[in-house]
């Protein structure tokens, strides 16, 4: 008997919708960064805002890569929708410290696809994947970083304004 | 697997999956699938199938059985953009389903064999 369903398409119906479920984590992760450049924006923080301007449009980008990957393979991508995000954070510090969480996770569910494709055998989506693990690693040193700020020019007096201007400096340059 | 002569003699179907309440045959030649449930066949390709499998899936069967009596126990299987329908009850979609899980398993059974025997011997 043929096997139709390959001949459709490349990938299995599991990693179909392990991509389609992180499709939905980078137009999170998307909504929040634009909520974050929001807050920070408001409260004066304007090199923050830009910073967080420029994630967001990152993740928008992430996502689309996953959303063409799943059609150019024959699969269905699915347009997530978005609610439920956080206006309000409490602290400047706060919205670093999600910035970190959020990051940490979308690292941790790309792992959980790849640890799917290891055991199909699916080396072609694998392969793909490995353009992301790279850009995570950036993200997460990026995010760390950030709050270390926090750390090394501390809270006090203008401290708050010396970290907004070093956040856009904020640079990930290895040649790993 | 059984291999069952249609009326065209010359389109060969293959026996996927079936229960007692109905069966599901593939056609080589035409990719494509033919599903005889609920007195009547229909044929599904690739893309209408998997429309079918979702809608099926989708439907909360302890919702249904949960339901109040009073109203009547019908549901309507629609796939946009075809004109495959079903209208059934609840315990048809019941069967519908456990064919519709068998057949995917043994799609999912051919795809492995192809893929370890077939593939790799030529
Ligand atoms: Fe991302």
């Amino acid at each position: 008997m043929k096997d139709i369903m390959r001949a459709k398409c490349l990938i299995s119906a599991e990693i179909e919708s392990l991509i389609n479920q992180q499709i939905r984590k980078e137009a999170q992760s998307s909504a929040i960064y634009l909520a974050m450049a929001s807050w920070c924006d408001r409260n004066g923080f304007d090199n923050s805002a830009a910073y967080f301007f420029k994630q967001s449009d990152e993740e928008r980008h992430h996502q689309l890569k996953f959303f063409k990957y799943i059609l150019d393979m024959g699969g269905t991508s699915v347009s997530p929708d978005i609610t439920g995000l956080k206006i309000e954070y409490n602290s400047f510090r706060e919205i670093f410290e999600d910035a970190l969480d959020q990051e940490i996770s979308v690292t941790q569910s790309i792992k959980s696809i790849a640890a799917r494709c290891h055991k199909e055998q699916d080396y072609v989506t694998l392969e793909f994947l490995n353009w992301f693990f790279k850009e995570q690693r950036e993200e997460e040193y990026k995010a760390r970083r950030a709050i270390e700020l926090f750390e090394i020019i501390g809270e006090q007096g203008t401290g708050h304004w010396e970290i907004d201007k070093h956040i856009g400096k904020i640079q990930y340059d290895s040649e790993a | 697997m059984q291999v069952i002569e249609t009326i065209d003699s010359q389109v060969k179907l293959q026996e996927v999956f079936s229960t007692k309440s109905g069966s599901v045959s593939q056609c080589d030649r035409e990719n494509c699938w033919y599903i005889d449930f609920a007195g009547k066949v229909s044929r599904f390709d690739y893309r209408c199938l998997l429309l079918l499998k979702k809608a099926v899936y989708n439907i909360d069967i302890e919702a249904l059985l949960l339901k109040n009596a009073k109203s009547a126990d019908i549901e309507i299987v629609f796939i946009c953009a075809s004109d495959h329908f079903y209208v059934l009850s609840t315990l048809e979609i019941i069967a519908l389903k456990e064919l519709l899980q068998g057949t995917f398993t043994m799609l999912e059974l051919n795809h492995i064999i192809q893929d370890r025997l077939y593939r790799l011997a030529v």
